[in-house]
Order: C-alpha cells, then sequence, then structure tokens
C-alpha cells in the first residue's frame, strides 16, 4: 500500500510535462541564433575595401586582463604604422569584451563564432592581420564623421 | 539472564561489559580498537569531487556506522586568488573575476563591487541603471534558487524537478545573455551604471518567463514539498537554532529560515529596493524543509519584483560619466548586497592609484558552511548530504 498522495502528484505533473514538447534542438542539423549581444571569438573589422581599421594604436593590448592580444608594428613606408601580425590567442581569451569596449576606431568586434572547439594546439593562436599597414587614425575618424 | 534477545553493540561485546559513552566532539582519527569497543571509527572522505557535493568541497566525516560522530569541511580546491587579482585589475576591469567568484550569481559581486566604488569615488548612478540593476539581480536570484532547489531534490532523491528547473532557468539564462551578453560570466554591472541599455525587445521573453514562473513553481512545489518522501527527508533535519545561526554569522535564507528577520534589501535598501514592494519570508524551525520554503517563497517574491520593475521602468541614462581609468581618493568603505546566499560585501580600500590597494570578499556561503561542522554532527550520513546541500554553498565563492 503506498501512502499519501505525492506519487499520485508526481505522475500528474510528469504526463503534464511531456505534452510541453521539447525544448532542445537538433543540434548540428538545427541551431539558435544568438542574441545580438552574445560575445564569442573577437574578429577584425574590415573596411568596405578590405583594409583593416586597425590603427595599431595598443589600447586593446592593454585593456585585456588576461594578455590574450599582441602586436607587432613597424614603421611604414610611406610614413604610420605596419601591423608585421596582430595574434589573438583565443585559448587564454575569455570573451569578456572590454577590448571590444576600449577600441576607439571599432576596429574589432566580438563575433558569434561558438564553435571554437578544435583538434590542435596550434589553431588556439589566431593571426588576426599579417603583414598589412595600419589604418591612419586621422583619416578612420574623418571617414567616421563622414558616415 | 533474561530472555530478552541481545541486540544492537550489546550483543558483540563481552558478556557483563556495557559500551563506552560516546567520544567527545571532534575529529579524532581512531585507530582500530582504540576506543574499547570493537566496532571501529571510519573516516570517510566525501568529495573534493563527489556528487552530491555541489562543487569541490572535500569533507572529512567520522562515522560510527551510519551515524556522523564528528564532521569538517575542508576547503580551498577552487582558490584563484581573487582578492589578490583583484589588486592588479582596474576598477571597470574588475567584473570579469567578480563574475567567478559566485559563479551561479555573478550580477550580485558585481554590483556590490560598483555600489562600493561608487561611495568610494562619490559616483551619482542615473536612477535608470539602478532599476537595471535591480532587474538583473531579481532575475539572477532565480537562476540560482532554480539552482539549488533542483539538487536539493536529487539529494533527496528526486530527479524530475531538476530537470523542469533547468528549463526555467534557461529562459532566465536566454535574458540575461541578452541583456548582458553572456549566460554566465556577464561583465555587465560598472561603477556608474551599467555597460548597454536594455535591449529592444527584452520585454517580450521576460513576460514570458514571468507568464509561466509561479504556475511552474507550483508544480515544482507539488512534486518536492507534496511529497512524503522529500518532506521526510528533510523536516527536521538539519536544524539550525537563531542563536547558533547568528552565532556563526550566517546570512540570507539560512538566517531568515531560523527566524531572523534580516534581508539587507529591506534593512538597507540599495539599487531599487526602497521603491518596490515585497515581502520577506521567516521560517520558524529551521529545518531544510524551512530553508526549502523560504528559498521557493523568495522565488515568487522575486517574480513579484520583477514584475514591479518591467512596468516601472524608467526613461534616461543607463549609466553616468565616469573615467575610464578611475582613481578613487584614499579611502576604505563597505557595500554589501543580498545576494541568494546571504550578505555578499565588499570591503574596498583604495590608496587614490588606479586599482585597489585591498579588496576584501565577504562570501555569505563561507560563514554559512562555517556551521556544518556543529550541524553535521550527531546525524545521520544520509542526512548530512540533505544538510549541506540545505545550506546553498557555492565554493567559487567560498574558496574566493
Amino acid at each position: 500500500m503506498i501512502e499519501g498522495t505525492g506519487w499520485l502528484k508526481g505522475f500528474v505533473i510528469t504526463f503534464r510535462n511531456m505534452l510541453r514538447g521539447p525544448i532542445t534542438v537538433r543540434y548540428p542539423e538545427h541551431k539558435l541564433t544568438l542574441p545580438e549581444r552574445s560575445r564569442w571569438a573577437v574578429q577584425q573589422r574590415l573596411n568596405d575595401d578590405g583594409s583593416p581599421r586597425c590603427t595599431a594604436c595598443l589600447i586593446c593590448v592593454k585593456e585585456c586582463p588576461d594578455d590574450v592580444l599582441y602586436i607587432e608594428t613597424s614603421a611604414a613606408e610611406g610614413g604610420g604604422k605596419h601591423i608585421d601580425r596582430y595574434v589573438y590567442e583565443i585559448g587564454a581569451c575569455m570573451m569578456c569584451g572590454l577590448c571590444v569596449e576600449a577600441c576607439p576606431f571599432s576596429a574589432i568586434e566580438m563575433s558569434h563564432e561558438y564553435e571554437l572547439a578544435t583538434r590542435h594546439g596550434g589553431d588556439l593562436v589566431r593571426v588576426l592581420l599579417q603583414d598589412v599597414d595600419a589604418a591612419s587614425p586621422r583619416r578612420e575618424r574623418k571617414g567616421e564623421a563622414d558616415a | 539472564m533474561s530472555d530478552e534477545p541481545v541486540t544492537g553493540v550489546q550483543s558483540i561485546l563481552p558478556e557483563g561489559t556495557q559500551p563506552t559513552p560516546m567520544l567527545p566532539k571532534g575529529l579524532k582519527r581512531v585507530p582500530s580498537g582504540v576506543d574499547q569497543l570493537a566496532t571501529e571509527h571510519l573516516i570517510l572522505n566525501v568529495g573534493p569531487q563527489h556528487p552530491s557535493t555541489h562543487g569541490v568541497l572535500h569533507m572529512l566525516v567520522e562515522l560510527d556506522g551510519e551515524e556522523v560522530i564528528a564532521a569538517e569541511a575542508d576547503i580551498g580546491f577552487l582558490h584563484r586568488g581573487i582578492e589578490k587579482l583583484a589588486e592588479s585589475r582596474r576598477y571597470h576591469q574588475m567584473g570579469t573575476i567578480l563574475d567567478r567568484a559566485d559563479y551561479v550569481s555573478g550580477f550580485h559581486t558585481e554590483t556590490a563591487f560598483a555600489l562600493a566604488t561608487e561611495k568610494l569615488a562619490e559616483i551619482e548612478v542615473p536612477r535608470k541603471a539602478s532599476w537595471i540593476r535591480s532587474l538583473v539581480m531579481e532575475l539572477n536570484r532565480c537562476a540560482s534558487h532554480y539552482v539549488w532547489l533542483g539538487p536539493v531534490g536529487m539529494d533527496a532523491g528526486a530527479m524530475a524537478p531538476f530537470l523542469y528547473l533547468m528549463r526555467e532557468r534557461e529562459m532566465i539564462l536566454d535574458v540575461l545573455e541578452a541583456i548582458s551578453g553572456s549566460r554566465m560570466m556577464f561583465n555587465y554591472v560598472r561603477p556608474g551604471g551599467v555597460v548597454r541599455d536594455l535591449p529592444a525587445g527584452i520585454d517580450a521573453p521576460l513576460r514570458a518567463w514571468l507568464a509561466i514562473a509561479d504556475k511552474y513553481l507550483g508544480e515544482t512545489e507539488d512534486l518536492l514539498g507534496g511529497n512524503e518522501i522529500f518532506r521526510a527527508r528533510m523536516k527536521g533535519v538539519g536544524v539550525i537554532a537563531p542563536e547558533t545561526a547568528l552565532a556563526f554569522g550566517m546570512s540570507g535564507a539560512c538566517l531568515r529560515s531560523s527566524g531572523i528577520d534580516f534581508d539587507l534589501r529591506k534593512a538597507r535598501p540599495y539599487c531599487a529596493y526602497g521603491e518596490i514592494d515585497f515581502d520577506v519570508p521567516l521560517g520558524t524551525v529551521g529545518d531544510a524543509f524551512d530553508r526549502y520554503k523560504v528559498r521557493v517563497e523568495e522565488i515568487h517574491q522575486s517574480v513579484r519584483i520583477v514584475r514591479q520593475l518591467l512596468d516601472g521602468m524608467p526613461e534616461g541614462e543607463h549609466t553616468s560619466k565616469v573615467a575610464k581609468a578611475l582613481r578613487p581618493p584614499a579611502g576604505e568603505v563597505y557595500a554589501a548586497v543580498e545576494s541568494p546566499r546571504g550578505e555578499l560585501g565588499i570591503h574596498l580600500i583604495s590608496d587614490g592609484g588606479p586599482t585597489p590597494y585591498r579588496l576584501r570578499l565577504r562570501s555569505p556561503a563561507y560563514y554559512n558552511l562555517g556551521v556544518a561542522d556543529e550541524l553535521l554532527a550527531g546525524g545521520l550520513i544520509a542526512d548530512m548530504i540533505v544538510s549541506l546541500g540545505s545550506l546553498d554553498i557555492v565554493l567559487g565563492e567560498i574558496d574566493r
């Protein structure tokens, strides 16, 4: 003999929940859309002509609490800065978004790239920019004013 | 000799001897045979990787059969040196580590730090920012209580409520992700306000959760509190007397379930709580079942608060102008918020530099766990899991 009515309530509520439908999706085939503000891997924003918006001012590098960003620069031929490498250590990044907040030129953004598992440790260090001239801060500001 | 059969300890003792009284309290690690009894006390290691310890908690338990003679909590497995790390982070970067202290309700730690910094640097916070903070904190409180309620049901042997509560928690986390950009590591509340205004269209998913929150929670109450087995497992287990709770510096639902009416939201209102109407549920006995009842009622009250906040959300700026390289004047402040676990305080000392000179985190779960040695001794080992679970410990915050 089962005492009490708790078991009966359990059956009723479980049955009710069975009718409420699934809350999961079949992942690789179906994907949920992320909210616009979701923060995942950092990526570069480029101008329409494919040139970087980055001016190599190093504010993002100084802002990052975990030092996952690294920029090597040299002097460009026609004056200004040349970006040898813009390195992003995604394996150590916690996706806090402080670098993106700090960037005065909106040259980087938090992407929605969340499938970050990899077989090779080398993939955890990404070179976002390589061997390009940095944007001139003055031209960049002017461009923003025009837009 | 009487005809009655000899049972229990008596049956294995030499005839005529009496069992020695129980050992005095405190862990003894007695080797076999020393206590004159033929039985051996067993030292059992529960955790740090154990499904019933709610995190990486190591419990050393001395057992006499099923009975717990003494228990000792061994903490520190999740120590990351958050207080020390804080000394090298600038004020606006602090969210990134404070989210990882109490990882179940990051908004409370973030807000406590923001309140402390604002007190120190005398920053005015716009009314809207305060309301947004209250909103996200109450949502976070519900998410945190859900993730307590489910596992404590599992401690007592109920599986279904856990999965149903995870489903509801997911609705809250989706809203919090839309607001802050991350499901748990928010980094959203800053000194001066919040990073961004509430996103457009956040009303709909929030109202969708509000519409079902009370109803679905009622069902969970039927599944847990309405179940005889759960009641039998929780009632009279892990009783904390009001004096004990005060003596150990407990706070939050653990304190209120012992009948002491202390809620920082009422006692020292911060953010929008002064303008909001809500009740503080109290317990009477102070057992695990009271703690369950208090927390469930707190979710109902949080739903009430969220509804009021959403209806009365003021217009205006979401943050005041604060310098990026904030250098508060030298001084010392303490600010606290009512986190799901209790009084979460930030004691901040500045020497006028760009980073805090010292940051101390008053972790409520640490004080609540302190009572464990007192609480578990004399109970049964199965009750130990329930008692411990009912305290709502988060090791990230205890170890810091």
